[in-house]
């Protein structure tokens, strides 16, 4: 490019070889002077030029001040703008503005800042008309404004607003686009007025707030309530759930709004914010949001030819409303007119005038004939647009001719703008006319007698209720009615959910967003005795709404209930809100009457669904862990569009489950278990008890990974621990199963009998199988509990391990199997307890029979863990299974695999339960007992395999083979671990003796049941062989 | 000029990472890296072509913003890929990425696209996250991993380019609404009737980047 132009050049100027210099700074600077007009042909030369003239003005500012003194004595700003102006100019002014981004973006010195603004040139710029149909001018245009605003502080803010002429391009140039099409030209908008907010200049924000503040918020103002009727038609028109992406972005959207005035209140700038608070209580919140609480009641056959559902959309957004802004004075005045009623409004001409469901927008211009009652507060459009407001306010500009003279004071502006300063100046003299700016009232004062009518009538009402807190809560409860308070009493009914909870659920989480907010006044709360955190004590709550909200509760306990686990838990919530404080319930004794029945009611609706079956209790357990990982937050549920469908059942809509209904006899199985664990936790805290049975594992209790245990110490004197696995490069792990968990222990080095825990797995959720080709291996897999519907799967530890001698690997295996076993009966005897169910049902149930009840076992008690040291000299019998290649499939997950497991519980049942208890009380009876389980299961087994009665004589040829391996095991055990032959010692009689009668009956059972799953083992073994020796090392570190 | 689409896409990330360098590096070719100077800019747009189609990359850095919290929100919404960025030679900003990746799953569409980036590879003396790491990272949380350097320009077109092709490829499957504009996608005009002298970003950098 720039050889051409040498040619073209020639002779006149020569090229300078360091781009970083003040020489090149020159030679773009002749560059200019001859091409002082854009034409087609030197369109990318200038624009090279431009770039280049940028590169080194950074250059310059980090590395050499001359070259910013050059730049400003050419004024070589003023060819950009000329450029600007030219016919041709749009050719470049896309590079331009992108030059000048670039510019005051990298420019890190103040005074080089100070000399690129120090003449009005960048004004002129910004207030230059560019095409902005044109997007890509458009994005640049308002990054440069943006660009701009983060430069903006205490001293630069004097070169952009002027004082004198009243002038703030800036501001009011990007204020203009903040209803534009495009998302990020909004959002930007959005930044460059907090970012002028945030400077801290008297002068700047009393012009903004007397010049552009009621316009620009009233235009705001009705541009998010025009979104919100689009919202409401959205949500009117989609019976069929078709558009929830449309209508998540109209909520996000809405949401994103709401943050933004949030953001401007934040600032703490008292001026702007009382305009602010103004403009949305009058024309947005109360004449939309509020009054559209009661339309449902006065309404009854629109609402039902719309299908009612659609109105509570308002409510949705107001509980938005108090959640997200704080601003003390404008929650104070909603609240007011949610809790007082708004006489002057809701007289019938206001009530009926906004009747149409399709939310009537007044005409534009007509002003209100009574300026005093009606019309302050209503939806209705700014009279002008934003723009043509803010251009008859502008005074007439031209930079080229004050930038001599910046100082040449206001000049001449119109009858409006000498209104508008009147007011200006009142505004600042009367501070209860701030709001006058606004130019769309007819009068200025109009509007603070209004806001001062109101207050003083609240204050009126306020005042009796205040005294009487004193006196008796009966008076106090007496004298709260409902009348004259048409917005509450809507909220209050729609609580009844008579059809479905659809406005149930808003209704509850406005309730509640109104006890949370720290912008309403406890006082205002008392009024309508709704005690919250911050009350003393909450005596005087509001009986009509905790009936109500128990009324609810018990209906969400029923079966078939329409009542959702979000409204139920909603509901819990704001009865918590109003009658617990500190960990103390001040519910009356009836009340809590009704509580006990509804958790008397649930309990009955559970133990309906309750299963003896390995899927209940996953679910049981995976529903708690939900329950207490994700508890209900209100932003969270508020911000999810799909509450405003109506509600389903199907979860192909892909609604969370506690926001729908459930589908399916296992949804609501999970539906009855979440409500009864809802309910029993509020039972239990409003009668000032501690949960003792729940979680049904008690973590706490559980070992943890990098505890270091001792092996040999009481604790574990009982606990197995296998002989060591993953015999690989010296790196060996102990496999220690105690009554819950599965532990990989790596042993000390230097202490004989200690180890560190280098993994914890549950045993309940171990799958175990053997290998076909190794008869010292073993697979294990230890599933991960559920943490959230949308997490993978992914077992929390898959490995193999491998055993010195496969006697020891069937011990391991067979503790395993059985360990699950009794880690899942364990849990199910507590929710059986938990759920009344006696131990006579369960045993005469169909499929209970598995399940003991050895007395009072709170937890994993003593006695079992005896009776795990049994089972465990059980081990022997599993030789029987060959090589150990088939495995048991347990199911976290609902699939095919608890069958088997069950069968085979249940046909070694009668041994381990009659035996259990009495292995429970010592040691010796359980010795005794062993002959008679024996002979028992022999003619059980007998009988069942009369037609293969080989099988059973090599099984019995296994069992002494087994016993013969059993004492081997013992040997080689009290060598390896001499730590423990001491506590061991006990046992192994038992060991030797007992159970492996009762485990042959199941073993063979497994032959029988998961013969089926052989094929797929071996595939999988195939598979897996090659990988098998370079996981193994892996396998210790439990990945 | 006309394109068929146009993908918004937003960075984000600590400061002093260099995301306004990858931005300008990506957006205008004729800003050579020197080693004395660095330069960067907050908003760029560029043509590229995927499939043999025309893209038009409309990127928006929010630097400077993250104390409005309306904003951040909003940003997220709007853009339909996000460049992720932490700087190699400073553990800090990888440690931060988890937050960064919070705020971005809780604000935006759950289909925007999020590249990872260890920028200033260039800087390989003073490294201090292993690309092991980076790797990890993306691996756990599903995102396109990359190391760059805004200064050497190393992988910096990849890494606008790959998220663009995957976006696209998301387009295809139909996974996104491209109807729906919230997403950070928008059609183009079939004739542009504007643009047609205007010599920005990519495309001057490619005619550009001869002199010198």
């Amino acid at each position: 490019m720039f050889h051409k132009q040498k040619s073209w050049l020639s002779g006149t100027l020569w090229k300078p070889k360091n781009p970083h210099s003040l020489e090149h700074l020159k030679f773009l600077y002749n560059l200019l002077c001859k091409n002082q007009t854009v034409t087609e042909q030197n369109r990318s030369l200038l624009v090279e030029t431009l770039r280049s003239i940028s590169e080194i003005l950074i250059w310059g500012d980090q590395n050499d001040s001359s070259v910013f003194d050059f730049f400003l004595e050419k004024n070589m700003l003023s060819f950009f703008l000329r450029y600007l102006q030219q016919k041709f100019g749009r050719y470049i002014c896309v590079q331009l503005l992108q030059t000048l981004n670039i510019l005051f973006e990298n420019i890190r010195n103040e005074t080089s800042l100070y000399y690129l603004l120090s003449n009005n040139h960048v004004n002129s710029i910004i207030v230059h008309k560019f095409d902005f149909s044109d997007e890509e001018v458009m994005a640049y245009y308002i990054s440069f404004l943006k660009t701009l605003s983060l430069k903006l502080n205490k001293h630069t803010i004097h070169f952009f607003y002027n004082e004198h002429t009243n002038d703030f391009a800036l501001y009011t140039e990007a204020i203009k686009f903040f209803n534009h099409s495009e998302s990020m030209v909004r959002i930007a908008v959005r930044t460059i007025t907090l970012n002028v907010f945030k400077v801290d200049d008297k002068a700047m924000l009393s012009y903004i707030r007397d010049r552009t503040a009621a316009p620009y918020f009233s235009n705001l103002v009705w541009f998010i309530g025009n979104h919100i009727l689009d919202l409401d038609a959205c949500v009117r028109h989609d019976h069929d759930h078709r558009s929830r992406d449309r209508l998540a972005d109209l909520v996000a959207e809405h949401l994103d709004h709401l943050h933004y005035l949030n953001d401007i209140f934040l600032i703490h700038i008292d001026t702007l914010s009382r305009v602010l608070t103004d403009k949305l209580i009058n024309r947005l919140l109360v004449p939309l949001y509020v009054y559209s609480l009661t339309k449902r009641k006065r309404l009854p056959d629109q609402a039902v030819s719309h299908g009612c559902w659609y109105l509570a959309l308002l409510p949705f957004l107001c509980v938005q409303v108090f959640l997200i802004i704080h601003y003390s004075p404008l929650m104070q005045q909603l609240a007011q007119v949610i809790f007082q009623g708004d006489v002057a409004l809701s007289e019938p001409t206001g009530i009926g005038h906004r009747a149409s469901p399709k939310m009537v927008i007044t005409p534009c211009f007509p002003p209100p004939p009574s300026p005093s009652v009606q019309g302050i507060r209503e939806f209705r459009p700014p009279r002008e647009s934003l723009e043509k407001t803010l251009e008859n306010t502008r005074p007439k500009r031209n930079y080229e001719q004050t930038q001599q003279e910046t100082a040449g004071g206001a000049k001449a502006k119109g009858g409006n703008q000498q209104q508008q300063a009147q007011e200006g100046s009142s505004s600042v003299s009367l501070e209860q006319a701030v709001c006058s700016g606004d130019t769309e009232l007819s009068s200025p004062t109009q509007n603070s007698t209004d806001e001062e009518k109101l207050l003083g009538r609240t204050y009126q009402r306020l005042a009796p209720s205040r005294s009487n807190s004193q006196p008796t809560a009966e008076s106090l409860q007496l004298s709260f009615s409902l009348d004259n308070r048409p917005y509450l009493e809507a909220i209050f009914n729609a609580l009844e959910c008579s059809e479905n909870d659809y406005s149930a659920l808003f209704a509850l989480c406005l309730l509640y967003a109104m006890g949370q907010s720290r912008g309403i006044s406890q006082s205002l709360l008392d009024g309508v005795l709704m005690p919250t955190d911050r009350s003393e004590s909450k005596e005087n709550y509001n009986l009509f709404l905790v009936e109500r909200l128990i009324r609810l509760i018990e209906l969400g306990c029923q079966s078939g209930s329409k009542v959702r686990i979000a409204t139920l838990e909603m509901s819990i919530k704001v009865l918590r809100q109003m009658v617990m404080k500190d960990g103390q319930s001040y519910l009356q004794d009836r009340h809590l009457a009704c509580v006990e029945n509804a958790r008397e009611c649930c309990t009955q609706l559970l133990r309906n669904f309750y299963k003896s079956e390995e899927i209940f209790l996953d679910m049981f357990e995976d529903e708690y862990r939900e329950m207490k990982t994700r508890p209900l937050n209100v932003e969270y549920l508020m911000q999810d569009a799909s509450i405003l469908l109506p509600p389903t059942g199907t979860p192909l809509t892909g609604i969370d489950f506690n926001k729908r209904l459930p589908c399916g006899e296992v949804e609501r199985a999970r539906r009855a278990i979440r409500v009864f664990f809802l309910v029993r936790d509020l039972s239990l805290s409003l009668m000032q008890e501690r949960e003792t049975q729940l979680p049904l594992t008690k973590e706490e209790m559980c070992i943890k990974q990098d505890d270091v245990l001792d092996l040999s110490k009481a604790g574990l004197k009982n606990v197995f621990s296998s002989s060591p696995l993953f015999s690989r490069r010296q790196e060996r792990r102990f496999l220690v199963i105690d009554p819950v968990q599965l532990i990989l222990v790596e042993p000390d080095s230097k202490r004989l009998g200690w180890g560190v825990v280098k993994f914890v797995g549950y045993l309940q959720d171990v799958e175990v199988s053997g290998d076909k080709d190794d008869s010292r291996l073993l697979h294990v897999v230890v599933h991960r509990p559920q943490a959230s519907v949308h997490a993978k799967p992914l077992p929390l530890l898959s490995a193999r391990f491998v055993f010195d001698d496969h006697i020891r690997c069937m011990a391991a295996k067979q503790r395993l199997i059985k360990g699950r076993q009794k880690a899942r009966q364990q849990k199910m005897t507590i929710v059986e307890r938990l759920l009344d169910i006696s131990p006579g049902a369960s045993a005469t149930g169909s499929d209970r029979g598995h399940f003991t009840r050895g007395g009072p076992i709170p937890g994993r008690s003593h006695p079992v863990r005896v009776e795990r040291s049994i089972s465990g000299g059980s081990q022997s019998s599993l030789a029987a299974s060959g090589d150990g290649s088939h495995s048991l499939t347990p199911s976290p997950t609902p699939s095919g695999g608890s069958v088997p497991l069950t069968a085979s519980a249940q046909q070694s049942s009668s041994a381990s339960s009659t035996s259990t208890p009495n292995v429970a009380t010592s040691g010796k009876s359980g010795r005794r007992v062993t002959p008679e389980q024996r002979r028992l299961l022999q003619a059980k087994a007998a009988q069942r395999s009369r037609s293969r009665q080989e099988q059973q004589q090599q099984q019995q040829q296994q069992q002494q083979q087994e016993q013969e391996q059993q004492q081997q095991l013992q040997k080689i055990q009290e060598k390896d671990q001499p730590e423990h032959a001491e506590h061991e010692q006990p046992q192994p009689q038992t060991e030797l003796t007992d159970p492996a009668a009762s485990t042959t009956s199941e073993s063979k059972a497994e032959q029988h049941e998961v013969v089926d799953d052989d094929d797929v083992e071996l595939a999988q073994d195939a598979a897996s062989a090659e990988a098998f020796h370079s996981l193994n090392s892996l396998a210790s570190s439990g990945t | 000029m006309s394109y068929a689409y146009l993908f918004k896409y937003i960075i984000i990330g600590d400061t002093g990472v260099g995301k306004s360098c990858l931005l300008l590096q990506f957006t205008d070719k004729r800003f050579q890296p020197v080693h004395d100077l660095t330069i960067g800019v907050e908003f760029g747009a560029r043509m590229i072509t995927i499939d043999g189609k025309q893209i038009k990359l409309q990127i928006w850095d929010t630097a400077g913003q993250e104390s409005f919290r309306s904003i951040t929100r909003s940003y997220y919404r709007g853009a339909a890929g996000a460049l992720l960025v932490y700087d190699i030679t400073r553990r800090d900003t990888f440690n931060h990425l988890t937050t960064w990746l919070e705020d971005a799953r809780q604000h935006s569409n759950s289909n925007m696209v999020i590249m990872l980036i260890g920028n200033k590879s260039d800087l390989e003396a003073r490294r201090e996250v292993k690309k092991e790491e980076g790797e990890a990272f993306a691996r756990e949380h599903g995102l396109i991993f990359m190391e760059t350097s805004a200064k050497t320009a190393a992988n910096v077109e990849e890494a606008f380019i790959n998220t663009a092709k995957e976006i696209y490829q998301k387009i295809q499957d139909g996974v996104f609404d491209i109807n729906n504009e919230a997403n950070g996608i928008k059609i183009g005009p079939q004739h542009s009737p504007t643009n047609q002298g205007l010599n920005v970003g990519g495309s001057g950098g490619n005619q550009g980047g001869n002199c010198c």
